[in-house]
C-alpha cells in the first residue's frame, strides 16, 4: 500500500465498532444487546491477537482477566461511587496489573507449560472470587446496576451500544497502533526466531510482559463494559470454559493481523445467537470450526479473505525466486561517523570449555578497524564458539574482549547492537512472517519495549522518524540488491536472497563491527561471487569492520584482508590470505594428508 | 461513498419500518386470533442441562395436551424455547423472546444465576413470567407483580423442610453436618439453612466441595471425626450419591442423610448401588415421583413415553414433571384472563387464582395445587417427605 | 493416625488414576512431540465404553480391562491419522490449540449422543472393607480401593518397562530424539506414530476403566481428568514416565491432604499452587529427562 495511506490502514479497525453501531441502529433492541457484547468480543479478539497470534502465548486466563475487569468496575461503582467511564478505565488498569502479575512468572515458560501457568492464574482468580463472598457475592453472583454517565442512567439499548462502541474504538486504536508498528513486528520476530531477535536488541521477556499487560488491560476493559449487560456477574461467566471459547477467537479469525481477532471475536459471539435453533449443537460446532481451521485454513478468516480478493499492492511483478537485481551503489545517507583508527576488536586469552572439552583454548586475536578478517578451520575447530563468545551469545570462561578500545563486559546479547555490533547467522535467521523491509527495520536496533511503543506511534502518525526508518531500510535493501522485493515476505525469498536480506539487516544500523557466520553456506556458486563483491563494497562504503567465519576457502581468500585458521580450539595460523593458505600446517589440518596430493 | 450513503439510507429506512411496525391491534404481544406464543429459557447444555432439557420436554408435552383438548378459549399455545445458561445468555434469550419474538408470557426453566439475571430483566419489562425451578432469593426479591413462582418453593421453605427431615428421622440428632457445593444454588440454600439451625441452637459441621466432585475423603473423615448424627447434602444427585457411597469406608456409618431437592433423583440409585438404602431422606415438591406407582405419575409417564420414546437412565425426572404441570398452571391463568388478552389482565387473573391444578384442563395432577394472591406469588408451599424404596424415590407423606 | 492413613489412601486411589492418564500423555509426547490436550476426552470415552460393556451389555467387569484399552487405543491412533496428521509439521503451538479443541469436541459429541447428566458404573470388586488397627483407631480400606490403586499402578509400571526395554519403546525414543536419524535407521514414522498413539490411547482407556466406578461417566470427567493429568505430567517433567507416575500420586495425596487439613473449598487451588511452585523451583519438573538444549 502506498505510504500516505498507512495511517488510514491503522485506523481501519475502528470501522468494526462503527459498523456494529450502524447495524444496531437499524435493528431492534435484542440485536442491540447482542451487538454490544459482539463489540466487546472484538476487543477481546484483538487483544488475543496480540497475545496468542503475535506473541504465540497460549493463555487460558482470558476469562479471569475479563472477570477482573467486570468485578473491579462493578465494585468501584458500588462502593466508591465512581462514574461509569472512570470505573471502566480503572478496571483496564487493574487488568493490566493482573496481566503483569501473571506475566512475571509466566514468560519464563513456553507452549504447554505456559498454558498451565495461565491455567493456575485462571483457577486462583475464580476461587478468590468465589470465596470472598462478602465482597464479590460469591458463587451466587453480584447484581450490576445500569451505568450512569453525567447523571443519566443508560437504559436504552441503542445508547448503550453507542457508548460501548466508543469505548471499544478507544481500546482497538492502541492495539492497532502497536500491532501494525514496530512493537507488533518485533513480537512476531521473537515468536519465530528468538536468537535473531535477541541479537537485534529485542528483549523477549519484556516484550511478552508488555503483551500480557496490554492485552489483559483491553480484556478487562471489555469485561467492565459488558458487566452491566450481564445484569448479574458470577464466577461461572468467567470460568475456564469462557477462556477456551475465547482462545478460538484469534485462531478462527487469523493470527497475523488485528482484523483476525476482530472478525473471529465478532463471529464467535454472533454464531450462538444465529444458531439458536440448533443450540444443542453449538459447542460441538464451535470446536469443529476451530479444528477445521487449524487443519486446513491455518491463516483463518483473514487469510481466506486475502485469497478471495488479493491486495493490488502486493508486488506481483517480483516473483520471489527471481534473482535479485544487481546491487546498486547508493550514496549512504550519512557518511560513516566512526572511522576508527586502531583495533576494532581485541580478544585476549579467550577460553570456553564444555565439560572436559576446551572448545576455545586460550585464543588471542586482534582485528584492525576497517578490515575484513576471516576465520577458517575444519568442523569442530571452535570457530563458532569463539565467534559466539565475541558476540556475547555465550560467556567465555576466561579472557577479555575489547571493542574499539572499550572493554566489552559479558552481558546481555540484547545490548550488543547498541555497541555497534551486528551479526548474521550460520543457519539463516530471518523473521519469516515479516516483509523484507520490516526485517531490515528490526535491524535498526532501538528495540526496547518503550522505544518500540513510541516508534509504533511514530509510524502510525507517519512522522519524520518513521519515514527515516523507512528510507534507511530502502537504502540497505538497495545496497544488497533487494530493493524491488522490499514488500515481499521474507520466507518467500530464495536462500541466496535470504542471505542478502540478513546482510541488509546487519548493515542498516551502520554498525562498526559486523560478524558474519558462514554467510555463503548453501549458496550457489554464482551467488557466492556476488556476495564477495557486495561485502567488499559495503566494507568500503560503510567503513565497517567485518569478521567472517566460513568453510569456503575460495570465498575467504577472495574476500578477506587477513585470515586466521583455527584447529582444536586454537589459532594455528594468522596472516594474509594467500600466505596462510600456503602454509603447510594449515594445509595439513584443513586438507588432511596433503603431502600425498602434491 | 455513494454506495455507502445508499446503504445508510436503506439501513435507516429499515430501522424506521421496524419501529413503525408496532402492533396496531389492541391485543397484547404474541396473541393472535388463534394462537398464543409463550417463551421459555433454560440450559440445554452445561452443568444445569438436567433441568433445562427436561423442563423443555415437560412443557412441550403439557402444551400439546392442552392444544389437543382445544386450546385456551379457542387459541392454541405455541412454545418458543431458547437455550441459556450464563447471565449473558439468559438476558439475551429473554430479550430475544420478549422483544423479537414478542411472546405473551415467559417461563424460566432454569435455576441458575442466569435465570436470576433474566428475572432482573423481566421486572423492568413487565412481561408475565413464571419461574419453575429457581429457589434463589435473587430471583424472588424484590417482589415484582409480574413474576410468579411455581412448584419450587423459596429457599427458606425448602431449607425448613430439610431440617425437618433430619429430626423426623432422628429426633435426638445433636451434631449435623452440612456438605455444600461451592457453586451457586448450594450456596444460596446454605445461606437459608444456617439461620434455621442457629435458631435450634445447632452449630453445624460445614464441609464444602467443588462442582462435579467425586472424592469426598477429607470431608467425610472430618464429619466422622466429629461424629455427626446427620448429613445434609446441598448439591446435585451425582455429588450426593458419591458422597453417600464413600461414607462407610471413611468411617461415617449410621448417619441420617438428607438430600436437597436437586439430589432427589432416581439417577442416584445406580451410583449408591443399593435399592433400599436406609436413612436417606429428602423432600419432594410434587405429590409423587415420576417412576412411583401412583395413578397420576403413571398417567404422566405413559404420556411422556408415548411422545418421546423409551427414556434414558433417570428420565423423565422431576423437572419433566414440574415443566408439564407448569404448562397447565400458566394455561389456567391465561384462560382466567379471558378472551381479550393483555399483560395486566393475565397478571390480575393469575394473582387471584386459587388451587389451580393440571386436571382442571385435563392433565395429570403431578404437581401440588397452586394458589396465588396479590402479595404472594409463591404458588406451592407443600413439600412431601421422600425416601428411596425399591430403587425409586417415593413420597411417603408430608 | 488412622485418619491420616485413610486420607493418604484416599488420595492414592485418585492419584493412581491421574498417574495412569499422565503416563499416556507422556508416552504420546515423548514419541511424537505432540502435547495431547484431548487426552481427557479419551479417558472419558474409556469410562463410557466401560459403562456400555458392564451396564448396557451386562458383560463381566474383567472384559472391560481387555476390550476398552484396545478400543480407545485404536480410536486414538485413528484420530491421529485423520485429524492430527496435517498438524505433524506444524509448530507446537498450533498442535496444542488443535488438541484443546479436539478434547472439547470429544466430550460434546458424547454429551449429544448420550444426553444424561451422569452414568453410574458399579464397582469392579465389592466386599466387606478391611479394618487395619492403628493405635486406638482403625483405618478402613475397601477392596475396591486396593484394586484401583494397585491395578492402576501395576499398569503404569508395566507401561514404564515396556517403553524402556521393548523394541517399540526404543523406536519411539529414537523418533523423539531425532526424527530424521531414526528414519535413516529404518524406523517407520507411520508405525511409530500409530504405536505411540495406540499405547497412549490404551493407557487412557484403562484409566477410564479404573475411574468409571468412582467417578461416573459425564462430559465433565474429561475436563477434570485432563487438568489433573496435565498437572501430574508437568510436575513429573513431562518427558519422564516415572515422573508422571510419581507426579500423579503426589497430586492425589496433596489434594486430599490439603482438603482434609487446610480447607475443603481450597482443594483445587492447592493442586495448582503445587504445580506453580514446582514450575518455579524446577522448570523442567521434578524428573527432567534431558537437559535443556542451549542455543
Amino acid at each position: 500500500m502506498s505510504d500516505a495511506r498507512r495511517p488510514l490502514a491503522i485506523l481501519s479497525p475502528l470501522l468494526a465498532p462503527l459498523a456494529l453501531f450502524l447495524w444496531g441502529w437499524a435493528a431492534g433492541d435484542y440485536w442491540r444487546f447482542v451487538l454490544t457484547l459482539v463489540a466487546t468480543s472484538t476487543v477481546i479478539g484483538a487483544a488475543l491477537t496480540m497475545l496468542v497470534g503475535f506473541a504465540r502465548c497460549i493463555s487460558l486466563a482470558t476469562g479471569a482477566m475479563m472477570g477482573i475487569g467486570a468485578y473491579c468496575s462493578t465494585l468501584l461503582i458500588l462502593h466508591a461511587g465512581l462514574p461509569f467511564p472512570v470505573a471502566v478505565v480503572a478496571s483496564a488498569l487493574a487488568g493490566g496489573v493482573g496481566g503483569l502479575l501473571l506475566a512475571i512468572p509466566a514468560v519464563r515458560f513456553k507452549s504447554h507449560n505456559l498454558a498451565m501457568v495461565t491455567l493456575v492464574f485462571q483457577a486462583v482468580v475464580i476461587i478468590l472470587v468465589r470465596e470472598m463472598k462478602s465482597v464479590t457475592g460469591g458463587a451466587e453472583g453480584l447484581n450490576v446496576a445500569p451505568p450512569v454517565i453525567f447523571g443519566q442512567t443508560i437504559s436504552s439499548d441503542l445508547v448503550y451500544l453507542g457508548m460501548a462502541a466508543c469505548f471499544c474504538a478507544l481500546a482497538l486504536l492502541p492495539i492497532s497502533v502497536l500491532l501494525s508498528g514496530p512493537y507488533g513486528r518485533n513480537l512476531r520476530a521473537l515468536a519465530t526466531n528468538e536468537v535473531a531477535a535477541r541479537a537485534f536488541g529485542i528483549r523477549i521477556e519484556r516484550y511478552l510482559m508488555a503483551a500480557f499487560t496490554v492485552s489483559s488491560a483491553a480484556i478487562a476493559m471489555a469485561g467492565a463494559l459488558a458487566a452491566p449487560r450481564f445484569r448479574i456477574i458470577d464466577p461461572d461467566s468467567f470460568g475456564l470454559h469462557t477462556s477456551i471459547v475465547m482462545l478460538a477467537y484469534p485462531v478462527i479469525g487469523g493470527m497475523t493481523s488485528i482484523w483476525g481477532g476482530i472478525l473471529g471475536g465478532g463471529l464467535m459471539r454472533l454464531l450462538p445467537e444465529l444458531l439458536r435453533p440448533i443450540a444443542d449443537y453449538i459447542e460441538l460446532i464451535l470446536a469443529a470450526i476451530v479444528i477445521l481451521t487449524v487443519m486446513f485454513f491455518r491463516g483463518g478468516l483473514t487469510e481466506i479473505g486475502e485469497r478471495l480478493c488479493p491486495r493490488r499492492t502486493a508486488p506481483l511483478a517480483a516473483a520471489p525466486d527471481a534473482p535479485a537485481e544487481r546491487a546498486t551503489t547508493l550514496p549512504a545517507p550519512r557518511p560513516p561517523s566512526h572511522a576508527h583508527a586502531g583495533d576494532a576488536l581485541v580478544a585476549t586469552n579467550i577460553v570456553k570449555r564444555y565439560g572436559a572439552l576446551a572448545a576455545v583454548d586460550d585464543v588471542t586475536l586482534a582485528i584492525r578497524a576497517g578490515t575484513l578478517h576471516g576465520i577458517m578451520g575444519p568442523n569442530g575447530a571452535g570457530k563458532t564458539t569463539f565467534f559466539n563468545a565475541v558476540t556475547g551469545f555465550i560467556a567465555p570462561d576466561a579472557g577479555r574482549v575489547v571493542l574499539f578500545g572499550q572493554e566489552a563486559k559479558p552481558g546481555r546479547v540484547e545490548d550488543r547492537i547498541a555497541l555497534g555490533i551486528t551479526r548474521t547467522f550460520q543457519h539463516v535467521a530471518i523473521f519469516p512472517g515479516l516483509t523484507c523491509r520490516d526485517n531490515v527495520i528490526a535491524g535498526l536496533g532501538r528495540n526496547g519495549v518503550r522505544q518500540s511503543f513510541r516508534r509504533s506511534l511514530d509510524r502510525a502518525l507517519w512522522s519524520a522518524a518513521a519515514r527515516d526508518e523507512h528510507e534507511a531500510a530502502s537504502w540497505a535493501l538497495a545496497a544488497v540488491g533487494l530493493r524491488s522485493l522490499a514488500e515481499t515476505r521474507a520466507d518467500q525469498l530464495s536462500l541466496g536472497n535470504q542471505r542478502r536480506l540478513e546482510i541488509a539487516r546487519a548493515i542498516v544500523s551502520r554498525p562498526r563491527l559486523i560478524l558474519l557466520d558462514e554467510p555463503v553456506s548453501g549458496v550457489s556458486h554464482g551467488e557466492v561471487e556476488q556476495i564477495v563483491t557486495l561485502l567488499r563494497r559495503l566494507n568500503v562504503e560503510l567503513g565497517a569492520t567485518m569478521l567472517i567465519v566460513e568453510h569456503n576457502i575460495g570465498f575467504l581468500t577472495a574476500l578477506c584482508d587477513r585470515i586466521s585458521v583455527m584447529a582444536s580450539g586454537r589459532i594455528i595460523a594468522d596472516g594474509l590470505p594467500a600466505e596462510v593458505v600456503a602454509r603447510k600446517e594449515v594445509r595439513q589440518v584443513y586438507f588432511g594428508e596433503i603431502e600425498d596430493a602434491a | 461513498m455513494h454506495q455507502f450513503g445508499r446503504l445508510c439510507g436503506a439501513a435507516l429506512l429499515a430501522g424506521a419500518l421496524g419501529f413503525g411496525a408496532a402492533p396496531a391491534e389492541a391485543q397484547a404481544p404474541g396473541v393472535t386470533k388463534d394462537e398464543i406464543t409463550i417463551g421459555a429459557l433454560g440450559a440445554l447444555t452445561g452443568a444445569t442441562s438436567f433441568m433445562g432439557g427436561p423442563g423443555r420436554d415437560g412443557l412441550q408435552l403439557g402444551i400439546e395436551q392442552i392444544n389437543a383438548a382445544g386450546g385456551i378459549n379457542g387459541r392454541k399455545i405455541k412454545l418458543v424455547y431458547e437455550h441459556a445458561f450464563t447471565p449473558a445468555e439468559s438476558v439475551a434469550a429473554a430479550k430475544k423472546l420478549v422483544e423479537s419474538d414478542k411472546v405473551f408470557a415467559l417461563i424460566l426453566s432454569s435455576g441458575s444465576t442466569g435465570a436470576a439475571a433474566a428475572a432482573n430483566y423481566v421486572r423492568e419489562t413487565g412481561v408475565p413470567t413464571y419461574n419453575l425451578f429457581g429457589a434463589t432469593p435473587i430471583i424472588r426479591t424484590p417482589f415484582a407483580k409480574n413474576v410468579f413462582h411455581g412448584a419450587m418453593p423459596d429457599a427458606p421453605t425448602s431449607a425448613q423442610a430439610l431440617v425437618d427431615r433430619v429430626y423426623q428421622a432422628k429426633p435426638d440428632a445433636k451434631k449435623i453436618g452440612l456438605l455444600v457445593g461451592t457453586y451457586s444454588f448450594p450456596q444460596s440454600n446454605k445461606a437459608a439453612i444456617l439461620p434455621i439451625l442457629e435458631a435450634r441452637g445447632v452449630k453445624p459441621v460445614i464441609e464444602e466441595f467443588d462442582q462435579d466432585s467425586r472424592d469426598f475423603t477429607s470431608q467425610l473423615i472430618s464429619m466422622a471425626r466429629q461424629r455427626v448424627d446427620a448429613v445434609i447434602v446441598l448439591g446435585s444427585f451425582s455429588e450426593a450419591g458419591f458422597a453417600y457411597k464413600q461414607a462407610p469406608e471413611k468411617g461415617l456409618a449410621n448417619a441420617v442423610w438428607v438430600l436437597d431437592g436437586s439430589a432427589v433423583n432416581d439417577a442416584i440409585v445406580p451410583i449408591i448401588g443399593e435399592r433400599d438404602p436406609k436413612n436417606v431422606w429428602g423432600y419432594s415438591n410434587m405429590p409423587a415421583f415420576p417412576a412411583q406407582d401412583h395413578p397420576e405419575a403413571v398417567k404422566f409417564r405413559q404420556a411422556w413415553i408415548a411422545k418421546y420414546g423409551t427414556p434414558p437412565q433417570g428420565r423423565p425426572n422431576s423437572y419433566d414433571m414440574v415443566g408439564y404441570g407448569g404448562a397447565f398452571i400458566l394455561a389456567k391463568a391465561i384462560e382466567a384472563a379471558g378472551e381479550n388478552l393483555t399483560w395486566d389482565g393475565l397478571i390480575g387473573a393469575w394473582s387471584t387464582m386459587k388451587g389451580a391444578k393440571p386436571s382442571d384442563l385435563g392433565g395429570a395432577d403431578v404437581i401440588f395445587p397452586e394458589t396465588f394472591s396479590e402479595t404472594d406469588h409463591q404458588g406451592n408451599r407443600a413439600l412431601g417427605r421422600a425416601t428411596i424404596k425399591g430403587g425409586l424415590w417415593q413420597t411417603v407423606g408430608q | 493416625m488412622a485418619e491420616f492413613v485413610m486420607v493418604i489412601l484416599g488420595g492414592l486411589k485418585f492419584g493412581a488414576v491421574y498417574a495412569l492418564a499422565a503416563i499416556g500423555i507422556v508416552v504420546i509426547h515423548k514419541a511424537t512431540r505432540t502435547v495431547n490436550f484431548a487426552h481427557g476426552g479419551l479417558v472419558m470415552l474409556g469410562a463410557f465404553a466401560t459403562y456400555v460393556l458392564v451396564v448396557d451389555w451386562k458383560w463381566p467387569y474383567w472384559t472391560a480391562y481387555l476390550v476398552v484399552p484396545l478400543l480407545i487405543g485404536a480410536l486414538a491412533a485413528g484420530l491421529e491419522l485423520s485429524i492430527l496428521r496435517p498438524l505433524r509439521r506444524a509448530d507446537l503451538f498450533t498442535v496444542v490449540l488443535g488438541t484443546i479443541f479436539l478434547g472439547t469436541a470429544l466430550s460434546e459429541a458424547f454429551r449429544l449422543a448420550y444426553n444424561t447428566e451422569l452414568l453410574a458404573v458399579p464397582a469392579a470388586i465389592s466386599g466387606a472393607p478391611i479394618f487395619i488397627d492403628i493405635g486406638e483407631d482403625a483405618a478402613i480400606v475397601t477392596l475396591e480401593q486396593i484394586w484401583v490403586t494397585g491395578g492402576a499402578l501395576a499398569v503404569g509400571l508395566a507401561g514404564l518397562f515396556l517403553f524402556r526395554y521393548s523394541t517399540l519403546g526404543r523406536s519411539m525414543r529414537a523418533m523423539a530424539s531425532n526424527i530424521r536419524g531414526a528414519q535413516l535407521c529404518g524406523y517407520s514414522v507411520e508405525r511409530v506414530y500409530a504405536t505411540a498413539w495406540f499405547t497412549g490411547g490404551a493407557l487412557a482407556g484403562l484409566a477410564g476403566v479404573f475411574a468409571a466406578p468412582s467417578r461416573g461417566v459425564s462430559p465433565e470427567l474429561a475436563v477434570s481428568i485432563i487438568a489433573s493429568a496435565f498437572v501430574a505430567a508437568v510436575i513429573g517433567g513431562f518427558d519422564s514416565l516415572a515422573g508422571a507416575l510419581i507426579g500423579g500420586l503426589l497430586l492425589g495425596v496433596v489434594e486430599t491432604l490439603s482438603a482434609a487439613y487446610v480447607s475443603s473449598a481450597a482443594k483445587s487451588a492447592i493442586s495448582f499452587v503445587l504445580l506453580f511452585l514446582v514450575l518455579l523451583w524446577r522448570p523442567e519438573g521434578l524428573f527432567p529427562e534431558a537437559k535443556r538444549r542451549h542455543v
